[in-house]
């Protein structure tokens, strides 16, 4: 047998709200793409102010909110989001709630949005908050947040918020809050129809059933061709069809079960109630043609189930005992059938890896709170559990399971990281004991402080050269050799003061000197530019030489304390894994127990209504058998 | 009690059943809610007001038990999240160190005359990147998340990146263009930014590379 049916309900709707909602509202949003609509309380796109914020979302608009939650939370460690501390701490909010966190979220908003939010950010946030409460089944305090947001809000938005609280209230059996809620209540459209449901529901729940026909009938009427509201009209018919019957109106409630679409997924139900209509009515031969038409759907479905007994009660009534006998003799055999299998079923749940089997086929690589199981895998004991899938809590508790399981997983990766980190630090351990004897080396060998009073020195040389103005000094080496033999010739001829031959060579020695110290002024502020500039370039290579040096030194002290600094962390972190690895597999078996024994209870219980069934079967066998007895000897005619 | 007594009994049963089936509150929005109700609930309701909307799965016991196990989930996933800043922080710091450490982003804005396929990094002529987008990520850009493309070490000193986008340009046509910066590696993090917008007077997509100092 293939099982393949889609447990399809509204909440996938939730999806792309949690923080796209919200995060739009902020009023520093990230650049929006032309193709996103706008969020009227948004504001226009704009550039990255901190790339690690926009790495954040990159992460969080592929709805990889585990990822983004996780670089959210580094980033903010490390620093890195100066200039987005406040759209960040706001967003984290928004993905611990997208990752099912309500608790952190709501203390993160508490905090938050009591401070400064803007009426937009702070309704917004207490909303979704609001939702994820109730849809975790914390009541109150998903009331608590609903009831913190101000009507200046999106008409949708308020619409629902309006409809969550009167489900909340609902759900509370507030009847009377529920009634006084939905009746002053005012919204779009497409919501008035569910506003009007749950409104004649709270009426009809309170014993109101008059004020509440003509909100269940309106409901009922509506002309639509939306599926959604096609089920929902259903849904009004069947319930005002069965309020009728229960209050003895029988006449009234058949046109309105009749209403039912016969191909909905309240069909079942509606058969039955058109034929017990029928049978209050006395038309047992008429509340025949609904009873065995639903004779023929599946068991599974409680209303099936009853057409069992209701099939042979009306072929009894009609006096058609023999057939009757044949029914129900043909019932007790199936629900002996269905009881085996349930119990082979209950038997293979208890085996212990159901949920496993259920979260088969499930795609394992992301973690969000609006995650459901939609499908159910093909064995015996699926078709028991249609039921128990589509309730809250099993499937809620179903989704802390497959958490566990993701975050099992998530450690498994790290763990293998780390021990790439372990080699790693031995790699780096070996470098650096292989690294060190060469930079010491390199160390002893320079000699810096010898090297930096070189250059004070040359700087204190350039000084006394400026001040001298000794335009010689800074002269090529040609130059300097000229000037030399110059002065050479200029002590000789001072030696011999009153030689007349040397005097035609004295006028050419002042002549060449005064060529010679006219070349060497000309470029003289030059060559002192250049020898200043030099010395400058030399400061700022000893000053980078300084540096390195210290660099070295410093690498070569922390390198050691470094390595062990990570090393611990790294034993530390592994130490928190090995604990949360074992918190983890032991939460994991609770909750597997958990939502095991509400499978099996989920079965059992379908077991014990069969058995009544089965009871009343063979008790109104016995009865037609009875009745057969004592009419034999004057049957026949 | 006689047989149509007791019919009428499992009538009201079912009925109630059924009843409680369909008076299940829903929304749009919340239809979730509109789940059935057990039927050990219903089955033992008797009273139409006794069929609750949305009964607990199986007893008293299990919303509390549920919300033990919930809170318990709470704890551990934060206790998961926190061991995964720690891990990522630790990751950093140790394969990247901030003195060595260069990343590279991408960015888009607006995006109407360009869709990414992919690009290509090149630091100092080497190819450190060749990355292909998915049609989600390239969304992911579009709305204004910013990737981390490249993660690495370089030493200190002048380097020079290049990048090349590839994918459709203006009227749907393949497009290839390249962007190139030299940057000054110092002793901190360096992060530079590659930058995917439109020229709107031009009607064409402009390529730059911001360099955050």
């Amino acid at each position: 047998m293939t099982i393949g049916v889609t447990v399809q309900r509204a909440i996938h709707r939730l999806r792309p709200l949690v923080l796209s909602g919200l995060l739009l509202a902020l009023p520093f949003a990230p650049s929006i793409g032309k193709n996103v609509k706008p969020d009227p309380d948004g504001l226009p796109p704009h550039d990255v102010k901190d790339l690690r914020y926009g790495d954040v979302l990159f992460y969080f608009f592929q709805d990889d909110f585990f990822d983004s939650i996780t670089r959210l939370l580094a980033a903010q460690q490390l620093d890195r989001l100066p200039n987005t501390q406040g759209e960040a701490e706001l967003l984290l909010g928004g993905l611990y709630l997208s990752l099912g966190e309500h608790v952190e979220a709501g203390n993160i908003f508490e905090k938050l949005l009591n401070a400064n939010a803007t009426e937009a950010v702070r309704n917004k946030a207490w909303f979704y908050l609001g939702k994820v409460w109730y849809q975790r089944g914390y009541l109150q305090e998903s009331e608590h947040a609903l009831r913190q947001v101000s009507d200046k809000i999106q008409p949708r938005i308020s619409a629902e918020r309006y409809m969550l609280l009167a489900q909340l209230m609902l759900r509370e059996n507030r009847y009377d809050d529920a009634i006084a809620a939905l009746s002053a209540w005012h919204g779009p459209p497409d919501w008035t129809a569910y506003a009007q449901f749950n409104l004649g529901v709270a009426l009809v729940r309170k014993g109101r059933l008059p004020d509440a026909i003509p909100h269940l009938d309106q409901v009922g009427r509506m002309d639509t061709s939306n599926e959604e509201l096609l089920a929902l009209k259903d849904k009004a018919n069947l319930a005002l069809g069965f309020a009728l019957l229960q209050a003895q109106r029988a006449a009234d409630a058949r046109p309105i079960l009749e209403r039912v679409r016969l191909e909905g997924p309240y069909s079942s139900k509606a058969l039955l109630g058109v034929g017990w209509a029928d049978s209050a009515l006395g038309e047992f031969k008429r509340a025949l043609v609904p009873w065995l038409a639903l004779r023929k759907r599946n068991l599974l479905d409680s209303a099936v189930l009853e057409s069992y007994l209701t099939v042979p009660y009306a072929y009894n009534q009609l006096g058609a005992s023999g057939q009757a006998a044949e029914f129900y003799n043909s019932a007790i055999d199936s629900f002996d059938a269905e009881m085996k299998r349930i119990d082979d079923s209950i038997a293979q749940i208890r085996s212990g890896n159901l949920l496993d089997r259920l979260l088969n086929d499930d795609k394992k690589a992301t973690l969000t709170w609006y995650w459901q199981l939609k499908t159910l895998p093909d064995a015996p004991e699926s078709r028991y559990l249609y039921q128990l899938i589509a309730s809250n809590e099993f499937q809620e508790g179903l989704k802390n399971y497959r958490e566990l399981n993701f975050m099992s997983r998530n450690l498994d990766s790290w763990r293998n990281d780390l021990s790439a980190f372990d080699d790693m630090l031995d790699t780096r351990q070996q470098a650096y004991n292989e690294r060190v004897p060469k930079a010491d080396a390199v160390i002893a060998a320079t000699d810096l402080d010898a090297l930096i009073k070189k250059r004070v020195d040359f700087e204190s040389r350039i000084n006394e050269i400026e001040q001298s103005n000794d335009v010689a000094a800074l002269g090529t080496v040609e130059e300097q050799q000229n000037w030399a033999r110059l002065k050479h010739i200029e002590d000789y001829l001072a030696m011999h003061p009153d030689d007349p031959d040397l005097a035609e060579m004295r006028d050419r020695l002042r002549l060449l000197k005064g060529v010679m110290y006219w070349r060497l002024s000309e470029s003289f502020k030059a060559r002192l530019w250049n020898e200043r500039r030099s010395v400058k370039e030399l400061e700022a290579s000893l000053v980078e030489t300084q540096k390195r040096a210290v660099l070295v030194k410093q690498a070569r002290q922390d390198m050691p304390s470094n390595t062990g600094g990570f090393a611990s962390r790294v034993t530390a972190v592994r130490q928190r894994m090995d604990q949360l690895q074992q918190r983890l597999a032991a939460l994991s078996e609770r909750q597997n127990r958990f939502l095991q024994a509400l499978a099996i209870r989920e079965l059992e219980a379908q077991k014990r209504r069969i058995e009544v069934y089965q009871i009343q079967a063979r008790y109104e066998l016995a009865a037609i058998y009875d009745k057969a007895t004592q009419a034999k000897p004057k049957a026949h005619p | 009690m006689n047989s149509k007594h007791r019919i009428v009994s499992i009538m009201l049963r079912g009925g109630v059943l059924a009843f409680a089936w369909a008076l299940s509150a829903g929304s749009p929005a919340a239809a979730a809610d509109a789940a059935p109700p057990p039927p050990a609930a219903a089955v033992a309701a008797t009273q139409l007001e006794a069929a609750p909307a949305a009964a607990a799965p199986a007893g008293d016991q299990a919303p509390a038990e549920f919300k033990t196990l919930d809170q318990e989930v709470q704890g551990m996933k934060k206790d998961v999240i926190d061991l995964n800043k720690d891990l990522f922080v630790l990751q950093e710091e140790l394969l990247f160190p901030a003195n060595t450490q260069v990343a590279v982003y991408v960015s888009m804005d607006v995006g109407a005359f360009f869709a990414l396929d992919s690009v290509t990094l090149k630091i100092d002529n080497k190819e450190v990147k060749n990355y292909l987008y998915t049609a989600r990520e390239a969304e992911a850009l579009l709305k204004g998340g910013v990737q981390e493309l490249y993660l690495g070490n370089l030493k200190v000193g002048k380097h020079e990146l290049v990048a090349f986008f590839t994918g459709k340009g203006p009227v749907e046509r393949d497009y290839k263009r390249g962007a190139t910066i030299t940057f000054d590696k110092g002793v901190g993090a360096k992060y530079l930014e590659l930058k995917i917008t439109d020229r709107v007077t031009k009607h064409q997509p402009e390529f730059k590379i911001k360099d955050w100092e």
